[in-house]
């Protein structure tokens, strides 16, 4: 047994790790820049110089402290057209156009050079005091110089570098006209010395510890240090440094720490009421097989369990929580009214939670005790027609007997190992309900911020569900082995 | 060498055949029956909803010419036809004076916008049509949009989820389930000079079946499922080929008893850990994930994504199976034969293996369209103009008094659902050993 246990902690390590991958790769992979949205505000590109600059420090600063200036993984596999140093271009949307360009021409010195000519324009566009005779003409060259930036479509780059080309005509824009000229030169190098084949070479490269995953995971603040110590160090995924939270700048910890009570409060009154139903009423329509009640029951029972959760959840809210038909009799969202604060009694403050969670935990309860009783009347259903069931009657117990003393025990092991299995799926089932009935808890949480991109919750979301699976599939096969002597996991 | 089949003596219902066996059992399981006679009529409506549901008549004579739009549309669409000039100034069907014309039963498509009906009109309220020919017999939404004929192309994306994720899970699951099986740990042997060369060449498989063409996948994720796939097909195809080569050279290596001795692959280990890993993956997030990142939503995408997450339960099916099938005698037989380790796993060891998966397809689908059906109620994933079951439901949420916006789709969810989950339950029952007598 121990030595089942050991073998099987030992696999949540691999697990754990392609895990993170799959949740690192997954945010390299989003569109967006994650220094943009941690930094909060865009930046349009227009306005003063001086702004402008401090907008760029600002960026390049976010970027250091989240790590982002650094490669992204330990290795790379790619072709030999793409330069070790592409890394450290920091704006994601620069470096993947880049990374098209090379993708297309796989040259990366002509390639460079005409990048390097396209930010001389940015740095030149301020020379240029605007008045009102080049006003449309210096648009025109900012304009087209962001569209530069973003495009690597061969037809595109030809007509931005015209219209720059056209703009830098007239005397006023004469400081600028050099780079613009250089520019249009340096894109024809590229066109001209392309070497495309150089994208067929596989090219390794080792880019060392100092990378954006290993900052994640492990941080890099010393091994042994005191936070207080390294305030802008970063400890790393696996010393509980699960970072900041790019929406609203809270730590991770906090933020996850106030959902997950909702989320597991929801699920053990669910799953509490699920168990109190569904094991009677399983006892009662396997003991009466084929009556009535439980032909009813069991049909009631498989619609349940068919039963879209989200739909019924729709309903419930628009009949029972709007004065449309005449049934308002619970609150549509949230888990306190307004009028509830500190002052209230306790016995108010209880009664108002009930009834807002009155119509959650239905939602909850209603497919997991349709799910159980079925189960729970299988698991009966296949001890009744065990020899020893006979026995017991045939030797004259008393038919309540046998069943309460015999069977019942027998068939509840299966339905109490089930709460093992059902417990991770419950975090995840009641992701759905959250949203419907916007409780604040790990699933709305986690909702959110997949669709604001708010990683450092998502990579954290993702790894705990993930260790919940496992240890909960784990306790699962434990109790098993606890409660049934037969099955065991040591090899004979 | 062929066998000829043996004439059939005994009488079609003495069959004893463990096929026939499986379909009596079925067919005494009522609601069952019932269930695969519905899913009949919801495939139906899914195949044919363009001539049930359309804003374009089926047949129709104007200005003196007979044409057949809905036909025609099929045709455009294979290529095999143009658009006749005339329909390029028909902006509403309805309002074409038809010397002779066949609506489709429901004369709306699910895009047609209803500029007279708009914001929600229920089927008891007075709709301005021009005949009850043309009424919104379940009403409409906030566009106009007839509800009855978004619920019947509804039904096709419905079915497309199932066809299409539980094609890509059984694809996924019967090929690594019945490697897994077959070989167990001790069956498959190969020599140590092709291993150690395989192994080295894997990741320029990976390079130039992958790397290479990261960008043309990439683009074509916007090109519909039928590119995506040809593209990782002919991805597929490179790093096979590449594959090829380290073989190839193993060849004559091999007689080197050094580089020749024979290595056990432990393929059942590995394919074991791999599913026990997946498994402890939280898939709804991880869908929600990887959907939340594509640039354009795409229900293919979707689909394939639904897909490739639900296979693990179909791969231990099928390696449960086939542990017990490689030690029959008939496997034994196709061994003395001489066949190829091929031909015996896919001509004889996984059709003899593949009923109890029909069990798992069919949860699976289920499954597969709750979750499609929520990922579209949070409108995630599906793109704006698409109409499917959860998004009509999710207009239901904003609106309270649309209740046929509510009512309807969420029933049409729950019926497929249940048709599913009956013919899994039956399924499970006609297979059950202990019914078999």
């Amino acid at each position: 047994m121990f030595s089942y246990i050991s073998k099987r902690l030992l696999y949540f390590i691999p697990t754990f790790f392609i895990i993170s991958f799959a949740a690192f790769g997954l945010s390299k992979m989003a569109p967006g820049d994650p220094v943009r949205l941690a930094l909060g505000a865009s930046d349009t590109g227009a306005g003063q110089s001086t702004e402008m600059m401090a907008n760029e420090q600002a960026y390049y600063d976010m970027a250091e402290k989240l790590g982002m200036n650094l490669p992204t993984f330990y290795f790379s596999f790619t072709s030999a057209a793409v330069p070790d140093t592409l890394y450290r271009i920091v704006k994601s949307a620069e470096r993947d156009n880049l990374a098209r360009l090379i993708d297309q021409y796989g040259n990366w010195p002509q390639i460079e050079k005409y990048y390097h000519s396209l930010k001389a324009i940015e740095v030149g566009l301020f020379s240029i005091t605007g008045d009102s005779s080049n006003f449309a003409q210096k648009n025109k060259v900012r304009q087209n110089y962001g569209a530069l930036l973003a495009t690597y479509e061969h037809d595109r780059i030809e007509f931005a570098i015209g219209q720059m080309v056209e703009a830098v005509q007239i005397p006023t824009m004469a400081p600028i006209k050099a780079q613009v000229l250089q520019v249009e030169q340096s894109y024809k190098d590229v066109v001209a010395m392309a070497t495309p084949s150089k994208n067929l070479i596989p090219s390794f490269q080792w880019f060392g510890f100092n990378n954006q995953y290993n900052f994640w995971m492990f941080g890099n603040a010393p091994l042994f240090s005191n936070p207080e110590e390294h305030p802008n160090k970063g400890y790393g995924f696996l010393r509980g440094d699960f970072g900041i939270s790019y929406k609203d700048k809270r730590p991770v910890t906090s933020k996850i720490g106030e959902a997950i009570g909702w989320t597991l409060m929801l699920n053990m009154i669910a799953l509490t009421l699920s168990y109190l139903i569904s094991i009677p009423l399983g006892v009662q329509t396997a003991v009466h097989k084929d009556s009535r009640f439980d032909k009813v029951s069991t049909i009631i029972m498989f619609a349940l369990f068919s039963l879209p959760s989200f739909w019924i959840a729709t309903m419930l809210i628009n009949y029972f929580t709007t004065s449309q038909y005449g049934m308002n009799l619970f609150p549509t969202f949230g888990v306190s009214s307004p009028s509830i604060n500190e002052n209230s009694s306790f016995f108010a403050f209880l009664l108002d939670r009930i009834h807002h969670l009155i119509l959650p935990i239905f939602c909850m309860t209603y497919g997991s005790f349709a799910y159980l009783s079925r189960q729970m009347r299988g698991g009966v259903l296949s001890v009744l027609r065990m020899d020893y069931v006979r026995t017991a009657l045939a030797k004259g117990l008393p038919h309540e007997k046998v069943i309460w003393k015999h069977v019942f025990r027998n068939s509840l092991i299966p339905i109490i190992t089930l709460f093992a299995y059902l417990f991770p799926a419950a975090i995840s089932g009641a992701l759905i309900i959250e949203i419907i009935f916007q409780i604040p808890g790990m699933g709305k949480l986690s909702y959110e911020a997949i669709i604001g991109r708010d990683y450092p919750i998502v990579f954290t979301v993702l790894m705990f569900s993930a260790i919940l699976t496992m240890v909960g599939n784990l306790a699962a096969d434990m109790m098993y082995a606890l409660v049934d002597p037969r099955i065991s996991f040591s090899k004979k | 060498m062929a066998t000829k089949e043996i004439p059939v003596t005994v009488k079609k219902d003495q069959d004893q055949s463990y096929k026939a066996i499986v379909v009596r059992q079925f067919k005494k399981n009522r609601s069952a029956v019932w269930a695969l006679r519905f899913l009949f009529f919801i495939i139906g409506v899914g195949v044919f909803a363009d001539f049930l549901a359309n804003e374009k008549p089926l047949y129709a004579k104007f200005e003196g010419v007979t044409y057949f739009p809905v036909f025609n549309q099929y045709a455009i669409d294979l290529g095999i036809a143009t658009k006749p000039e005339r329909f390029n100034t028909i902006y509403d069907w309805k309002k074409v004076e038809y010397e002779s014309v066949i609506w489709p039963p429901i004369p709306y498509s699910p895009t047609t916008q209803d500029k007279l009906n708009r914001d929600y009109k229920g089927p008891f309220e007075e709709q301005r049509v021009e005949s009850t020919r043309f009424k919104h017999w379940i009403g409409t939404d906030k566009l106009g949009r007839d509800v009855m004929a978004g619920l019947i192309h509804g039904a096709r994306v419905a079915m497309l989820v199932g066809v299409v994720s539980m094609s890509i899970a059984s694809f996924i699951g019967i090929i690594l389930g019945s490697f897994a099986g077959y070989f167990g740990d001790d069956k498959l042997k190969v020599t140590r000079i092709t291993l150690i060369l395989m192994l080295l060449t894997l990741p320029f498989a990976w390079f130039f079946g992958f790397q290479v063409r990261s960008y043309a996948i990439a683009d074509s994720l916007n090109g519909g499922l039928l590119v995506l796939i040809g593209q990782m097909f002919f991805s597929l195809i490179i790093a096979a080929a590449v594959l090829l080569v380290p073989y190839l050279i193993s060849r004559p290596l091999k007689r080197f008893p050094a580089l020749g001795k024979q290595i056990t692959i432990p393929v059942d280990i590995l394919v074991s850990r791999f599913i026990e890993i997946f498994v402890s993956l939280p898939s709804f997030l991880l869908i929600l994930s990887i959907i939340a990142i594509l640039k354009a939503p795409n229900l293919y995408l979707v689909m394939a994504i639904i897909g490739l997450t639900s296979w693990t339960g179909i791969a231990r099916l099928i390696r449960g199976e086939l542990l017990r099938v490689r030690n029959l005698e008939y496997i034994e037989a196709a061994h003395a034969l001489g066949y190829s380790q091929a031909r015996t796993i896919f001509r004889h060891a996984i059709p003899n293996s593949l009923t109890p998966v029909l069990i798992s397809i069919a949860f699976g689908v289920a499954g597969a369209i709750l979750t499609e059906s929520f990922l579209s109620f949070l409108g995630v994933g599906v793109p704006p103009e698409q109409v499917t079951w959860g998004s009509m439901l999710s207009a239901a949420r904003s609106v309270p008094q649309a209740w046929w916006l509510a009512i309807f789709p969420g029933f049409a969810i729950f019926i497929t659902v249940t048709i599913f989950n009956l013919m899994g339950e039956g399924l499970t029952d006609a297979l059950d050993p202990r019914l078999k007598k």
